[in-house]
């Protein structure tokens, strides 16, 4: 097993240059010169050159020990991302930043996931039968409805209208006030599809011959469903939840926009308009390299659940 | 008694009601003291930092200017504006030719306390503050944006940038060394040599930018006093949580001013005249939210979270009557409206290098009228906005009351006939021409579609090409857009901040993004440049507007209009276009707004 796991973390090796590669082609290629901006309206030519200096856009871009690419590649290395384009260093900003993303992302997932799975043993048990249908209706109207009419509608009926939630993040609040709303939101949002999802994987299981063996058997329905029935589904629901780990961390750019989270989705988003290479840079570095830990953590766990299941 | 199974439900019930009841509670009381006065403001957008002589956008000056103080200042209350001394003693002393400039400094003046002073104890505010942050905005290495402001103009600064060059990095320039223009015979007067006159000065010292700085407090805080700031305004600042809210409380340390004793016209019959004498700030803290979505902004300044807010455009309807005043629903929550006219003007912008358009006046005239400015305002701004002949917004003291009878409005038959004369030009069908606009927005694209079909009426072919704003600039800044769609807001009020654009020496990457070229308009900016306000510059700042218009380097488009809302509650309030400092102008009275819940429940 531990050659195993060494073996999948040296994998992440070019994963994670891959991701440095690519970022660094998008914005340093690609994109414009940001010096211009950062010089303001009313700029000489001067002051660009010596922004171009401070940034160390005036060096080359490959083919040199001190070129960007290199630079590039070592402030991730050493987790030394730099300030941001506000003056703050970067890694500031990450810290302060995952806390609120956390507080809105766990619950909203772990909401999700167990709602969600609950849900879809109980319509995959009633299968066939006009609750199913009903069930499965809803799911897709669910899923057919934007993200964004659903926070809309929410905060302006739930918050606005009937006053149960607060609008807008304050200060003064504390954080299970002004999360509840998203978390509602996201939670209902998410179902429509999770549900579908784990309805087709219990479907799967309660079809086969062992769940009827149990049933003959006398267990009891809860016994037959929560102690076989999901142990088997175990192995499509791991993919699934362990892989939307490494996302809560990103948080969420709509819910946290919309209700004012002061969260990493938010820092992201506003990263990428305003360019901020740096943060994008920290961003995505440390997210690839959570998609592969997760990623090796998802395998270990296939291992546990079903015995089939080989590092070799 | 409750059994296990019924105890297990009981409390999952209990825990969901507690946080039902817990997020009911959305801070009503806001955390404020007893008696404690607050004011909530909102950003739409982040600021970028508290370092006042790198201020370069409007929310950040709007922001910073609560804890920062410059030489000079406008008057809340009169218009057109008037400069009064804030940190200066009084107007300065100009000497005959023009080019000295001496200004005594009020006495017992203090920075905030800060640990950067010794003992934590902010000392009083010196000459040598201004000089400090003038020489430090010259310093090549610390990359100010505000360079412009004294670039080519102040004896000695230009050579000291340059020394500047030598230097390791920005903190290891000598400050102490000696420029000739900038001299200080004691604690409390500044001497400014200039190296030719230059009128705007004064408005200058009234810019943001030129606030006066603790040495101290930069050698201290380093590249982070970008969160430090240290002034001598009416508050200090007590938690900046970037990309969510900032907090500000009274400076203790604050001299005080007294609330303005005369307005214009008008101004006593709507209570700004109130507070009249009255020492400021009222307002005991001051908090900011960032908001930068619409519903949410609106929702919270319904709810009367925040004191006053703009209409967003959706909500136009909600709070605004076709005959242009509040709408009853507004007028039962006490809600009052407020418009002023902002410094700004926007505009399609023509390459004047371009091989098609530079060469092709009839096509560039067409383009002017072809555009439906009126039609643009209503789709776009529900109305709110001016249509714009010329460059010279209408709020400003030198605008022509004439041009809209000479600029050019929107005309499609003449548009089309001079279509057909740039043909003849051009030497055969016109290829398709391309806009570049700096975003990519819904509100862009549809902005762009509108344009395709304004041009597409009067013949002509148009391809919008959106873009990320730091590409769109690097475009217009390297001279590759063949027409742009941008605008430029005053910095102070005199129209040389917009004949600046015009100017050849300006040409990109400078200012002059149009690349226009006239040495008749050289000459008579060089000329008014140096000339003091008087009856005959705004002659020539109109014959040169009418050059502009001749020569048609641009479409001109809207002078916006901003439309405010405030609660009752909110006293003493008057939109203002150089916003920097006013919250201790403002007044609110924390029972009304107490009250508010009941009467919104009411007419919800």
């Amino acid at each position: 097993m531990t050659t195993y796991i060494i073996r999948r973390l040296l994998y992440t090796i070019p994963i994670v240059f891959g991701v440095l590669l690519l970022t660094f082609v998008l914005f340093a290629l690609v994109g414009g010169d940001i010096s211009i901006e950062i010089a303001g309206k009313n700029a000489t030519p001067e002051t660009i050159k010596e922004i171009r200096e401070e940034y160390g856009l005036n060096k080359p871009l490959f083919l040199s020990w001190d070129s960007q690419f290199i630079n590039h590649f070592k402030s991730a290395l050493t987790f030394d991302f730099g300030r941001a384009r506000d003056r703050e260093p970067v890694i500031d900003k990450i810290k302060r930043g995952a806390g609120p993303s956390l507080a809105l992302m766990v619950p909203m997932f772990l909401g999700e996931v167990i709602i969600s799975i609950s849900i879809a043993l109980i319509i995959a048990f009633v299968r066939g039968s006009k609750w199913d249908i009903l069930a499965v209706v809803i799911c897709v109207a669910g899923m057919s409805v934007p993200y964004l009419s659903f926070i809309l509608f929410g905060q302006y009926f739930l918050a606005y209208k009937w006053g149960l939630f607060p609008v807008f993040f304050s200060p003064d609040l504390i954080i299970p006030q002004y999360v509840v709303l998203p978390v509602l939101i996201g939670i209902i949002t998410g179902l429509g599809g999770n549900v579908r999802f784990y309805r087709t994987v219990m479907l799967d299981e309660m079809r086969s011959d062992y769940v009827r063996t149990a049933f003959a058997k006398g267990l009891g329905t809860g016994r037959v469903l929560f102690k076989h029935v999901l142990k088997n589904a175990m192995i499509p629901i791991i993919t699934q939840v362990v892989l939307a780990i490494p996302f809560l961390f990103l948080g969420s750019l709509l819910l946290e926009r919309f209700f004012g989270i002061p969260g990493l989705g938010y820092l992201m988003i506003e990263a990428i308009g305003s360019r901020d290479y740096f943060i994008i840079n920290a961003m995505t570095y440390i997210s690839a390299i959570l998609f592969v830990i997760f990623n090796v953590i998802t395998d270990i766990c296939y291992a546990w659940v079903d015995p089939r299941v080989s590092f070799e | 008694m409750l059994n296990m199974k019924h105890r297990k439900t009981f409390l999952a019930i209990a825990a969901i009601a507690a946080v039902f009841t817990l997020a009911g509670c959305d801070g009503s009381s806001s955390g404020e003291e007893p008696n404690e006065m607050v004011l909530y403001s909102v950003m739409t957008s982040k600021i970028a930092g508290f370092d006042v002589s790198d201020i370069g956008d409007y929310p950040s000056a709007r922001v910073v200017g609560q804890i920062f103080e410059c030489l000079y200042q406008y008057h809340y209350l009169k218009r057109p504006y008037e400069l009064i001394p804030q940190l200066a003693a009084d107007m300065p002393e100009v000497s005959k030719d023009g080019l000295t400039y001496t200004i005594k400094i009020k006495k017992g003046v203090y920075f905030a306390d800060d640990k950067c002073f010794p003992n934590g104890k902010g000392r009083e505010l010196k000459a040598g503050d201004f000089i400090f942050a003038w020489k430090r905005i010259a310093n090549i290495k610390y990359i100010c944006k505000n360079w412009w402001i004294f670039d080519g103009k102040i004896v000695g600064l230009d050579e000291f940038r340059e020394y500047t060059k030598s230097c390791k990095d920005q903190f290891s320039v000598d400050y102490s060394r000696a420029v000739e223009g900038l001299q200080t015979p004691d604690d409390y007067t500044i001497v400014i040599k200039l190296k030719k006159p230059w009128p705007q000065i004064v408005y200058l010292l009234a810019h943001q930018p030129t606030a006066p700085v603790a040495k101290e407090a930069v050698d201290y805080y380093g590249k982070d006093i970008i969160s430090h700031p240290v002034g001598t305004g009416p508050y200090k600042l007590d938690i900046w949580h970037r990309g969510s809210y900032i907090k500000m409380s009274r400076n203790p340390n604050f001299r005080g001013e007294f609330y303005p004793s005369e307005g214009e016209p008008g101004d006593l019959e709507q209570g700004l005249l109130a507070d009249a004498g009255k020492k400021m700030p009222f307002a005991d803290k001051v908090v900011w939210m960032l908001i930068e979505e619409e519903q949410p902004l609106w929702l919270q300044f319904l709810r009367g979270k925040i004191d006053a807010s703009g209409i967003p455009k959706d909500n136009y309807g909600q709070a605004i009557s076709a005959s242009r005043n509040l709408t009853d629903e507004m007028k039962k929550l006490n809600i009052h409206l407020k418009t002023f006219r902002e410094p700004a003007t926007y505009w399609i912008g023509f390459n004047m290098e371009d091989s098609i358009l530079g060469k092709n006046k009839p096509l560039r005239e067409a383009i002017s009228y072809a555009i439906d400015r009126g039609k643009y305002i209503e789709l776009f701004w529900n109305g709110r906005d001016e249509v714009a002949y010329g460059f010279i917004p209408p709020m400003m003291k030198d605008y022509n009351p004439e041009i809209s009878k000479i600029g050019r409005g929107y005309n499609p038959q003449k548009a089309s006939e001079l279509v057909k004369e740039a043909e003849k030009i051009y030497g055969g069908k016109l290829p398709r021409l391309k806009l570049a606009m700096g975003g990519a927005d819904t509100l862009q694209r549809q902005f762009g579609q509108f344009l395709q079909r304004n041009f597409k009426d009067v013949g002509l072919d148009l391809e919008v090409e959106y873009m990320d704003w730091p590409t769109f600039l690097g475009e217009v800044h390297t001279k590759s857009t063949q027409m742009f769609s941008l605008g430029w807001i005053a910095d102070y009020p005199d129209v040389e901040s917009f004949l600046q654009l015009f100017y050849t020496k300006n040409i990109s990457p400078g200012t002059n993004n149009f690349n226009y070229s006239n040495p008749q308009f050289d000459k008579l900016y060089e000329q008014v440049a140096v000339m003091p306000d008087c009856p005959e510059r705004t002659e020539l700042y109109r014959k040169m507007e009418l050059m502009i218009l001749e020569d048609c380097p641009a479409a001109f488009i809207n002078h916006p209009v901003g439309y405010v809302l405030h609660h009752d509650w909110l006293y003493n309030y008057k939109l203002h276009a150089f916003q920097y400092g006013l919250a201790k102008y403002y007044r609110t009275d924390m029972a009304k707004r107490a009250e508010y819940k009941k009467l919104l429940k009411k007419v919800k």
